[in-house]
């Protein structure tokens, strides 16, 4: 045995706030992994994504939920989705996403490269409107929307998954100016 | 400036990055016996017009996608947006 062990830490730390109305919290059980479709094997690629987690192949923009891991799916650019679940085994996403899609995607690990942030409650697009460029109304970004853009010029992917939940994801080098800028918008819409 | 992607709806053209004339899509064989000169106009050799310009754009904070949008230079209209995907595969190319 090595006398010397990593701990596990989060972005954030688990990081929780409230806010007047919005609930801003650190989503630390879930991981991320990206699956790329090869070439020409669409169709492949949608039957395992059906088999291994019983979801549909989201378009580009929109998520979908499977009945696996509490998988999510979402859709982020024609050839590649990013596949959010509780992990059976927290050290080796990408190895149970493989193994579920039969190798039918090349799949990456991305779980420690993004903080989470999930803001709820009412009043949450009122604060996301000071700093997200995305239009939110229902009618344009309805619940299970997924888009990549930019806050404060982080790179963030909105995931909306709920009538008033979001889940942000932005790179994990950049958590803390992530979480100032979300939480000082929901101050600016507070007092 | 917004851009109206194909597959994404109206997006602020923060979100994206410029290239450049989309004639870059055209990239010449380098086994062709006037290759030098070909890739000399190739890397060199632009139009500037006073109005239609098709160009390429990435979709660097969002799909990842590369557009070619056809704006006008001298209004800034976009009056056309397209997959550059779907702008190679009709000129032939296997993607």
């Amino acid at each position: 045995m090595p006398d010397r062990q990593l701990m596990a830490r989060a972005a954030l730390d688990g990081h929780e706030r409230t806010i007047g109305t919005v609930a801003v919290a650190e989503v630390t059980d879930l991981a991320l992994v990206s699956a790329a479709v090869p070439r020409g094997s669409d169709e492949a690629f949608a039957a395992a994504l059906a088999r291994g987690f019983g979801a549909a192949r989201p378009a580009t923009g929109d998520s979908t939920v499977g009945d696996r891991c509490a998988a999510r799916v979402l859709g982020m650019q024609p050839d590649q989705v990013f596949i959010l679940f509780v992990p059976p085994d927290p050290d080796r996403p990408a190895e149970t996403v493989s193994a579920t899609l039969e190798s039918a995607a090349y799949v990456t690990d991305q779980s420690d490269s993004w903080a989470m942030l999930r803001m709820t409650g009412a009043g949450v697009r009122t604060a996301l409107e000071r700093i997200c460029p995305l239009d939110l109304d229902d009618r344009v970004f309805p619940q299970d929307r997924v888009a990549r853009t930019a806050m404060e010029h982080l790179s963030v992917i909105v995931l909306r998954d709920g009538a008033d939940s979001f889940l942000l994801m932005s790179p994990r080098s950049s958590a803390r100016s992530f979480r100032h800028a979300v939480e000082l918008s929901v101050e600016h819409v507070s007092e | 400036m917004i851009i109206d992607h194909p597959l994404l709806g109206p997006r602020d053209a923060a979100e994206f990055v410029y290239l450049g004339d989309a004639c870059l899509i055209d990239r010449p064989d380098p086994g062709d016996e006037n290759a030098a000169r070909l890739f000399h106009d190739y890397l060199h050799i632009r139009d500037n017009p006073a109005g239609e310009h098709r160009e390429l754009w990435f979709h660097e904070h969002g799909d990842r996608s590369w557009l070619v949008v056809t704006r006008n230079t001298l209004t800034h209209e976009i009056v056309r947006v397209e997959l550059a995907r779907d702008v190679a595969l009709a000129r032939g190319r296997d993607r």
